[in-house]
């Protein structure tokens, strides 16, 4: 394991955490948005939210690039601000948050459906305003699929690909993860540099499906009976 | 006191009742689907497409002339739905503080647990205790939140179970001990007769009788409200402690002195509350001599019923209104009619205890 593998390792660790907390907040509200509203365009919504699930990942990294470049209106706001997002580190955690988010948000989803909204209307006769019932009685029934997602949604961001190489590129130091940096080795023929990556990977990707798994599956809290 | 306008569109038919209700205690009585829970569903705020006026002790929760509609939390309105409704996801005792807010008056919590008698469950979850039992946090639960106003929708399949999983004695006690008015949707007439000054009978979403508690039921013996219940005579009275080497004791119910089976002996002693199927009461013209039975009151015939499940009577004995079920042989007979004093004759055993 040389310098070189721990810091790709950490820059990876660090843009997928980064990019899971970014869409943390978003995701529980589509989510629950998703499972609550029963008006028109609900559809419509949960299929442009699903679209990266299905998209080559390099098309939504295309898309992300036409959105962001510099004559575009995100663009000009950006370069307004004085901020550069393109081809930097912040590139690869907006790139990991678009491909992860439908993971979130699916989960999420699900979770909030499996409360019996009657349950929400009892914490109202109770004396709670909606937004109390949603953080006493929705968040703690739904919060293992929640998490479960968020998990999930970590993983997807540690093996982004596609989108990532389109917009940050793959500049050493820089901007290039482990997935990238696998590539990059291959491509140039050092197997064994790769190899000693990917034996990262498994190791991190198994820590974050077995967490899942174990916090998904521990039974409810025990308690007396 | 309670102002009811309103109408709600259901799948079969319009809920619409329009009536004030004055009593301390309201029995809302009817069939299956005629429109009690969303009567009380309503109440609580919890129909956005109810429509009209509900005024609570001169506080306006909703009227659509002025706009008017406060939402659930604002109602100060305890609710108590027919399947408890516990946070899966917190203890019973956690249940019955969510109710509580910062202002709750110091030693309610303690107190609800002591009137419901949850102490044990405390640290159960909802999931692991008896039906009757999540029936009873859920009272505690709604009545942490001190409402102005309590609902409680009580189980159809409540008519079933077992005596000491009704709910009855204990809303008797939070009646005696808070003093909270409340709304009790009950398949059993019988137990409307003993918790409610007033009653209301639903069908298809309209009242079509009201008044007080006695004359209702008066006018509706033998009728069966639900296909599924039975009546039952419902006694709440104070129990004698058992004396020594007796199986019986001395219930005090209305004006009357009955023997009864004794309490257990760690049962507290107190208000109680037995019940007697019409079928175990004897009719007779003269005073029974010589008998087993251990009750023997004199009364007098109100109304005589035919239906097809046999004649009902209702009679007035020491200050109880007995309902009783003759065969349609044995009411020839006698020849029964209102205004004839008769004789009524009860086993001890007949009478059953809930708590």
């Amino acid at each position: 394991m040389t310098a070189d593998d721990l810091g790709i390792l950490w820059l990876t660790v660090r843009v997928a955490t980064l990019a899971t907390l970014l869409i943390l907040p978003f995701g529980v509200a589509c989510g629950w948005l998703l499972a609550r509203w029963r008006g028109p365009g609900r559809t419509v919504a949960e299929t442009v939210l699903s679209l990266p699930l299905v998209l080559p990942p390099t098309a939504v990294g295309l898309l992300l690039l036409q959105a962001l470049r510099r004559n575009s209106p995100a663009g000009r706001l950006l370069e307004r601000a004085g901020i550069e997002l393109l081809f930097t580190p912040a590139a690869v955690v907006l790139a990991c948050a678009v491909m992860s988010f439908p993971f979130l948000v699916r989960f999420a989803r699900t979770a909030f459906e499996e409360v019996d909204p009657r349950l929400l209307t009892m914490a109202r006769t109770l004396g709670d305003s909606p937004a109390e019932a949603f953080r006493r009685v929705a968040l703690p029934l739904a919060w293992r699929g929640i998490l479960a997602g968020t998990l999930l949604a970590f993983s997807r961001a540690l093996g982004e690909f596609g989108a990532t190489i389109l917009v940050a590129g793959s500049i050493p130091g820089r901007t290039q993860t482990l997935a990238l940096a696998i590539f990059q080795r291959t491509h140039i023929g050092q197997d064994a540099a790769a190899m000693r990556l990917v034996v990262l990977t498994v190791a991190l990707g198994f820590a974050a499906v077995l967490a899942t798994e174990m916090l998904t599956r521990r039974r409810a809290r025990r308690v007396e009976t | 006191m309670i102002s009811l306008d309103v109408a709600l569109t259901l799948p079969r038919f319009e809920l619409r009742v329009e009536t004030d209700l004055v009593g301390g205690g309201v029995a809302v009585l009817g069939p299956s689907g005629a429109g009690k829970t969303s009567l009380l569903e309503t109440i609580a705020g919890l129909r956005p497409r109810a429509r009209g006026r509900v005024v609570l002790d001169g506080a306006v929760l909703m009227d659509d002339a002025s706009g008017v509609r406060l939402a659930p939390e604002a109602r100060r309105i305890g609710y108590v739905p027919q399947d408890a409704l516990l946070f899966p996801h917190r203890s019973v005792g956690e249940n019955v503080r969510f109710g509580l807010r910062s202002g709750a008056r110091a030693g309610l919590f303690d107190e609800l647990v002591e009137i419901l008698e949850i102490a044990p469950l405390i640290r159960r979850a909802p999931t692991a205790i008896s039906g009757g039992e999540r029936q009873r946090v859920a009272l505690a639960r709604a009545l942490a939140t001190e409402p102005r106003l309590l609902l409680l929708d009580e189980p159809l399949a409540a008519i079933d179970v077992e005596l000491k999983e009704r709910i009855l004695p204990y809303l008797l006690r939070v009646r005696d001990a808070l003093r909270v008015p409340f709304l009790y949707v009950t398949h059993n007439a019988g137990e409307a007769a003993v918790i409610a000054e007033e009653a209301l009978l639903l069908r298809e979403g309209a009242v079509v009788r009201q008044g007080p508690t006695e004359a209702v039921l008066a006018a509706m013996t033998g009728e069966r409200i639900d296909p599924a219940a039975r009546y039952e005579n419902v006694l709440a009275g104070a129990l004698e402690p058992r004396a020594a080497g007796m199986e019986t004791a001395t219930f005090h119910a209305g004006g009357a002195r009955l023997v009864v089976p004794a309490a257990p002996a760690e049962a507290a002693p107190g208000r109680t509350v037995f019940t007697v199927a019409p079928e175990e009461i004897l009719v007779s013209e003269r005073p029974p001599e010589r008998v087993s039975a251990r009750n023997r009151l004199f009364g007098r015939v109100m109304s005589v019923r035919e239906t097809p499940d046999g004649t009902w009577l209702r009679v007035h004995a020491e200050g109880i209104a007995w309902t009783v079920r003759l065969t349609h042989a044995a009411e020839e007979e006698l020849a029964l009619a209102p205004g004839a004093g008769v004789w009524l004759t009860i086993k001890a055993h007949a009478f059953h205890r809930l708590a």
